[in-house]
């Protein structure tokens, strides 16, 4: 499972972050880390980006960003 | 020749030395923070009016400072870029960091966002390794007690080991307090200084084996650097920091990165990173208590409407379209009146002035049509310029923005472009000008450019005339229909060039789009005025002299050689005739033809201008009365209360029925028949619509050139627009000339 095929409302921990360099750090930077929690949120009008939760604050990445991103699916 | 630079050495230190009293010492303050944690507002707060807003030197990153004096503290106020972090990544975070490491300020203030303390602590925590002493501002306070979080201020100054003050910048309370801390830290300095957090058993010994290592070998860079922030750089495999010590692995750390590797992974950047947000997630859980039922926030609730599946998007467009009314609506009263004031009174008066003085008649022209017009040119773009920075600076602070970029992304991401790129293009057919000023919203430097280079492809305001004169003279009867193509025709090369240009130009950045949805909040007002103050003021004096020197530029090439009879012989009918062999292939090459397209230079509608001068024999000028001195000040006068009348008026039929003026103008255009009636004899119809192909496409006028050497502070962008738009325009002017004749439409 990645994050990008979560549901709205579906929530996930994170297992392993794929992306690498910038991409990776910034994640890391937005609090994006292994052993977190995340929930999406929304899904935008047009199917892309999404919004998730996570940390206590709303973050908005696009589809090919999460899809890096392994989540194992909680509740 | 050596004694006289010797005692011209010596000047300076002796008026420093004897005359003047030694310098009160001022105190640097750089201000660090997240962004939506309410910075901005916090300065605007502290230093208002006294703020100044410039650039970061070479890059397009936003500069505020503020001088003034706290209870006999001089304090020197720096505003650091928005960030979340201080890695190497992000134009921001490189700016924010080279001036904490290099400049070392003497405080940092950090304002952190109560309300989202965990990932704001973050920061904090990277800061604190600076070895700079650190005054946090808890800011966004009464918002975080709202929600009914507790947070324990007292615990937090203990755990950190530097002074933590609430405060709320919207509400101004807390500032006082703020400032009187920072001025006392720098009477007792290790009031401030953080604790050194610990970051773990291994971490700390490969610190420790680092540091030991530098002491024997380069003992100059733990003097250089802040040593804590150095020694975890090199740990983390920065590369900035690498580069800059000339550093490598190999020749100082194996041994102590073997060992981290093994016990934690590859990854020692992550490494840190995870370090790091533990710190900032143990320091959370200690001091802050939230309710145990969260309730449904005023955030969730806007975002179920605003990012609905069905509704988001009409509802997002329906925002643009008031937004994009009320910028040019508003202001183009108030444009219309400056412009006949400077072409009716301040000529007047100009020319009453040199009049007097029997001033030769090429340096009335000179004052009046280039200085004076010129001046109109720059001013005329002011209301619009205050009225776009106003709405952008309202959908940044509201958090609206993002959610506009999340609606959009999709489409604009096809072509290469950021959701937030679809402001400045749709603000592109008003104006290319505020357009190119509105790409600031984007952040990273590439979609910014990007942005901006395709901007000129939407067909502006100042376009339409050109085609409305040539379709009322060719195309009366499918006019919409042809209007309606060069719209569309913008935009198909719109997406053509962004494709082009993203494979080209722009190969191999890999633009983000991981951005924060920051909750909603209602933007300071005084925020809101002081932002939109300065970024006008700022057009008015760094690109309003560019303006108005081009401006004058162009007065000398139409008029010069002074006296001639014939517009041929100007330097333009000159420059016009040589260049006009270029286009006869697109079905326009006369210097006539040629002359107007590079005047157009000025501004696009300044084509059908020198058309009229041109093609039709002016009439006697008319000698008409000229209006009296009083008389003039009362068209001022009566005129302005109008202007002002039809921007209210505006405002309100933004809502409701529009007032499009666009058939009036078009009425008026419809008017000038003689120039139609030339036109028909110099043109073909295919002809006709080539040249206007043209204009749609050819490079941008002077004043959205200066606005893009302005915004990006370099030429490079500009050079490419023009480049790109010269070959565009001639291609496709040639391929509709050439093609339609294939074609059978006649040549």
């Amino acid at each position: 499972m990645n994050l990008a095929v979560l549901k709205p409302g579906q929530k996930g921990r994170i297992v392993s972050i794929g992306a690498i360099g910038p991409l990776k750090r910034r994640l890391m930077d937005m609090g994006v880390l292994v052993g977190e929690e995340v929930k999406v949120v929304k899904v935008a009008p047009m199917g892309d980006p999404i919004e998730v939760y996570i940390k206590s604050y709303n973050l908005s990445l696009r589809k090919n960003e999460a899809e890096g991103i392994a989540v194992e699916v909680l509740a | 020749m050596n004694a006289q630079s010797a005692v011209k050495e010596q000047e300076p230190a002796n008026r420093h030395g004897n005359l003047r009293p030694v310098e009160q010492r001022v105190l640097t303050i750089a201000v660090a923070g997240n962004p939506n944690a309410g910075k901005s507002t916090l300065i605007n707060a502290i230093a208002g009016s006294r703020l100044h807003v410039g650039n970061w030197p070479g890059v397009t990153v936003e500069k505020k400072e503020a001088s003034f004096e706290y209870q006999g503290t001089k304090i020197r106020l720096v505003d650091l870029p928005g960030t979340y972090s201080l890695s190497p990544y992000t134009q921001e975070e490189i700016i924010a960091r080279d001036y904490l490491v290099e400049e070392r300020p003497d405080l940092i203030l950090n304002v952190v966002d109560a309300t989202n303390l965990e990932r704001n602590l973050y920061l904090t925590v990277q800061l604190m390794e600076l070895g700079i002493p650190v005054v946090m501002a808890l800011n966004i306070y009464d918002e975080a007690q709202a929600k009914g979080y507790r947070i324990d201020v007292a615990q937090m100054e203990k755990m950190l080991g530097i002074p933590v003050v609430p405060t709320s910048a919207t509400k101004k309370t807390g500032l006082d307090q703020l400032l009187q801390v920072a001025v006392s830290g720098e009477k007792s300095p290790q009031l401030a200084v953080p604790h050194q957090l610990n970051y773990g058993e291994d971490i700390e010994a490969a610190a420790e084996f680092i540091a030991g290592n530098l002491r024997t070998s380069a003992p100059a860079l733990l003097e250089r650097y802040p040593s804590r922030w150095l020694l975890l750089k090199l740990i983390e495999g920065d590369a900035e920091v690498r580069k800059a010590t000339n550093l490598t692995e190999e020749t100082l750390l194996p041994e102590a990165l073997h060992h981290l590797r093994r016990a934690h992974g590859e990854d020692l950047e992550a490494v840190l990173a995870e370090v790091r947000y533990s710190l900032a997630t143990g320091l959370t859980r200690e001091v802050l208590k939230k309710p145990e039922l969260p309730r449904t926030e005023v955030t969730e609730k806007i975002d179920r409407i605003v990012l609905h599946r069905v509704f988001g998007i009409p509802i997002f467009l329906a925002a643009m379209w008031i937004m994009f009314k009320l910028t040019f609506d508003v202001s183009k009263p108030l444009a219309d009146w400056i412009s006949s004031m400077i072409a009716g009174p301040f000529k007047h008066w100009a020319e009453a002035l040199l009049g007097l003085i029997h001033a030769p008649e090429w340096t009335v022209s000179l004052a009046t049509d280039g200085v004076i017009a010129g001046t109109g040119n720059v001013l005329v773009f002011v209301p619009m310029i205050f009225a776009m920075m106003f709405f952008i600076t309202f959908l940044e602070g509201s958090g609206y923005m993002a959610r506009a970029a999340f609606v959009m992304d999709r489409a604009m991401h096809a072509i290469g472009l950021h959701g937030k790129s679809f402001i400045p293009m749709l603000l592109g057919f008003g104006c290319n000008v505020p357009a190119i000023y509105a790409t600031r919203t984007l952040e990273n430097p590439r979609d910014k450019a990007l942005t901006a280079l395709l901007v000129p492809l939407m067909s502006c305001g100042a376009r339409l005339p050109v085609y409305v004169v040539f379709i009322g003279a060719f195309f009366p009867k499918n006019g919409g229909t042809v209007l309606w193509s060069l719209y569309v025709m913008g935009i198909v090369l719109a997406i053509v060039m962004g494709f082009i240009f993203k494979k080209t130009l722009f190969r191999g950045d890999a633009p983000m789009f991981i951005m924060e949805l920051p909750p909603y909040r209602v933007p300071s007002f005084k925020s809101l005025m002081i932002h939109t103050w300065e970024k006008g003021k700022h057009f008015l004096v760094k690109a309003g002299t560019y303006i108005l020197a081009v401006s004058i530029m162009v007065w000398f090439l139409l008029n010069l050689p002074w006296g001639v009879e014939h517009k041929r012989d100007s330097y333009l009918g000159q420059v016009g005739a040589a260049v006009a062999p270029a286009l006869s292939p697109l079905g326009f090459g006369s210097w006539e033809a040629s002359s107007s397209l590079i005047a157009g230079l000025v501004a696009k509608e300044i084509v059908v201008g020198t058309m009229g001068e041109i093609y039709v024999k002016k009439a006697e000028e008319k000698k008409a009365e000229k209006p009296t001195f009083a008389q003039d000040l009362q068209t001022a006068g009566s005129g302005l209360v109008k202007a002002l009348g039809e921007s209210v008026n505006n405002v309100t039929s933004t809502f409701g029925v529009s007032s499009l003026s666009t058939d009036e103008d078009a009425e008026k255009l419809a008017e000038r028949t003689p120039l139609r009636e030339e036109l028909k004899k110099q043109f073909t119809p295919l002809a006709a619509y080539a040249f206007i192909t043209f204009v749609l496409l050819y490079m941008p006028c002077v004043v959205a050139a200066v606005a893009m050497v302005h915004e990006f502070g370099t030429w490079k962008w500009y050079g490419i627009a023009f480049g790109y738009q010269m070959v565009l325009a001639w291609s496709m002017a040639l391929l509709v000339y050439q093609g339609g004749k294939l074609l059978g439409f006649g040549g």
